[in-house]
């Protein structure tokens, strides 16, 4: 059953006819939202490609939501035919993140992978060429996760010129300098980010 | 030997008036600011007339640019350029990047000041520098060479374990040949 002419609304008829616990929502023109749960991802996906012919994988990303203890993965099909782009969101626990690979679906989903592995430290099963990707003999913390420190990270591990520190604000530099007179409203925004 | 004033000998000047007027560049682009090399280059301005060209190799080339912000991992490259380049050699830092961080300060993965790692003989101040500039920068490491005090790889040399010590502290997995100097 291929769906030609798909638009958003048959589209989200359609997946909503057999993926009951899936919510979705056209968020504007051309763009679907769908969320799901983490192990229906694979089985919507390959569905996504084969029946309503989303033949692009566009891109996968990650988002940290700390506070919630998870992480956020997001897939971004294409389809050529009706240009309409599904973005599925599903949520890893942060624990123990991990998911399994779409290598087998689209070979693209390897490289963003091994990407979303550095920067998040997710482990997706299946992929063989996880490991260093963009950064060199990186220890710790993996760099996008919102607990990783990096100005304190930074501060540690490169010479900071001094100098730096009075051009923060430029407007209060700029007024000790010249003796212009700052009105208060601004005086909350000067920030301080070096000082912390 | 050394460069005081008293002791230049004319070999020297004769030397530093060559060297001055054929300054062959390393193509190696690090940061955003190498988009600025092909306009210096090209008709527009020219850098031709000042004796600027672009070598191939790190063999034959004369001057070191540093385009921008260094990601550790190219520092390794570039330190590794570096030493691979034969005397005389001379070190640009470009934009502000190089400098003190420019906009990268925060980075978890840049280095924020390049003189602790290399030696810088002339730093081009913007972000990023226009041609313009980039060729005031050029006159200006001429200006030293002939004076004889773009000496940073003497320097270098000199001062290699200090250098050293800065660069296995960003660079953690040191996997690199020593060069005999
Ligand atoms: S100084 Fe500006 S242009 Fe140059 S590398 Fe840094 S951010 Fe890019």
């Amino acid at each position: 059953m291929h769906i030609q002419d798909c638009t958003e609304n048959t589209c989200v008829d359609q997946i909503q006819k057999i993926f009951h616990t899936a919510e979705v929502e056209i968020q504007r023109k051309k763009r679907v939202k769908v969320k799901l749960r983490l192990d229906l991802v694979p089985l919507f996906l390959s569905y996504a490609r084969d029946y309503l012919n989303f033949k692009h994988l566009a891109h996968i990303s990650c988002v940290d939501w700390i506070e919630e203890n998870e992480f956020e993965l997001i897939f971004m099909l294409w389809s050529y035919e009706a240009s309409l782009m599904i973005m599925v969101k599903t949520r890893v626990n942060r624990e123990k993140p991990e998911f399994i690979t779409l290598s087998h679906l689209w070979p693209q989903a390897e490289t963003y992978e091994r990407e979303i592995h550095e920067m998040y430290g997710i482990n997706f099963k299946g992929n063989e060429r996880l490991g260093e990707f963009i950064l060199e003999d990186w220890e710790g913390v993996p760099p996008m996760r919102r607990d990783f420190d990096t100005i304190k990270y930074s501060k540690e591990n490169f010479y900071q010129r001094p100098g730096r520190e009075d051009a923060q604000d430029v407007r209060e530099t700029i007024s000790k300098h010249s003796g212009e007179e700052v009105p208060d409203f601004a005086k909350e925004f000067s920030i301080r980010r070096i000082e912390e | 030997m050394t460069y005081d004033k008293n002791s230049k000998k004319i070999v020297d000047i004769i030397q530093n008036f060559a060297r001055k007027h054929s300054l062959w560049i390393l193509a190696y682009g690090t940061g955003c600011g190498a988009i600025e090399v092909p306009p210096t280059m090209t008709s527009r301005y020219d850098g031709e007339r000042f004796g600027l060209r672009g070598a191939a190799t790190p063999r034959q080339a004369d001057v070191l640019l540093i385009t921008g912000y260094l990601a550790t991992k190219t520092l390794k490259r570039v330190i590794r350029t570096y030493e691979q380049m034969q005397s005389p050699k001379y070190v640009i830092g470009f934009g502000s990047c190089t400098i003190n961080g420019g906009m990268y300060w925060d980075s978890y993965n840049t280095i924020k000041a390049l003189d602790r790692y290399l030696p810088v003989d002339v730093y081009i101040n913007g972000c990023m520098p226009r041609p313009e500039s980039v060729i005031s920068g050029f006159i200006k490491l001429q200006q030293l060479i002939s004076e004889g005090k773009a000496n940073g790889a003497e320097k270098y040399q000199k001062n290699l374990e200090w250098y050293r010590e800065n660069q296995k502290k960003v660079i953690h997995n040191w996997k690199m040949p020593d060069y005999n100097w």
